[in-house]
């Protein structure tokens, strides 16, 4: 049945299950950054205004070709972008997805507060239930 | 804890029994959390919580294994791992539930662990994204630091 109340209902639905693909997206994102490696080359990248595989290695104990990997992985999030310098190509961090990430990973913690105020709510009604 | 944990606090005028009901039920979980939950709380026991509906392919359906289930004190589960897989330290999200009796309510004491290193990432990635918005001189020299002492870390 299509009425208003069933649209809303409908569309809280819609809602949760893009929060879910939002959540997978996050995952990628999380372990993109959970490694030291790449968050010393997201720290490099910011502070040197961008840099390929070459001049990251030189500043970091791996290998050009494993900078080169990882420097894979932030693009897949897009966490960095890049373009052609030459023989090599330049990175430089997308610092909009950095803002995004930032906001997405605060949000856990909002999460859960709404959920503890619920938790809250519940048990302070079931209780007044009880002593009545 | 130096690595990735939430932890909140919260006092709930309700008796510690009434409140570990509502965090350990399915039936009051449904209220607060998932669309619907499938749990036994006891320990060791696996379950699901779904959000959306489960008939749609849409739903996402996630496993949960209860860790502790100590009556009216703690309960605590593990999720946020792939379904098949045992839930492991190594693999999953740890979420306690602590109550303490507080005069005729209860203090919910409330964490979210074990992030494969996310919570630390959110510390983290924020205070650099704060620091990055005025200027990266003061803050690379400790974000420096604070990998180095993550990396030692076992």
């Amino acid at each position: 049945m299509n009425t208003p109340a069933n649209i809303a209902l409908n569309e809280t639905v819609d809602q949760a299950v893009n929060k879910s693909v939002d959540q997978a997206v996050d995952d990628e994102l999380w372990s993109a950054v959970g490694d030291p490696i790449r968050r010393r080359m997201l720290d490099l990248l910011l502070s040197g205004d961008g840099g390929t595989a070459t001049t990251l290695s030189a500043q970091l104990p791996v290998t050009r070709q494993a900078v080169a990997k990882h420097l894979g992985v932030l693009g897949r999030v897009g966490l960095v972008r890049d373009a052609p310098a030459g023989r090599e190509r330049r990175y430089e961090v997308d610092e909009a997805r950095l803002a995004r990430a930032v906001a997405q990973l605060s949000s856990v913690g909002a999460g859960w507060d709404a959920r503890l105020q619920r938790i809250k709510r519940i048990a302070e009604a079931i209780q007044r239930s009880r002593e009545d | 804890m130096e690595y990735g944990s939430i932890a909140r606090e919260i006092r709930i005028d309700a008796a510690p029994e009434v409140v570990y009901e509502v965090v350990s039920r399915p039936e009051h979980l449904r209220e607060w959390w998932p669309d619907e939950a499938e749990l036994e709380p006891v320990p060791g026991a696996t379950g699901v919580i779904t959000f959306g509906t489960r008939t749609s392919p849409d739903a996402k359906v996630a496993p949960l294994t209860v860790v502790e289930a100590e009556p009216p004190k703690r309960f605590s589960f593990r999720w946020v791992y792939d379904e098949g897989e045992r839930a492991t330290a190594a693999n999953s999200l740890l979420v306690t539930f602590e109550l303490v009796p507080s005069g005729t309510g209860t203090l919910l004491r409330f964490t979210e662990e074990g992030f494969r290193e996310k919570g630390w990432e959110a510390a983290v990635l924020e205070e650099a994204y704060r620091d990055h918005v005025t200027g990266w001189d003061h803050f690379l020299p400790r974000l420096v630091a604070y990998a180095a002492r993550l990396a030692s870390t076992p």
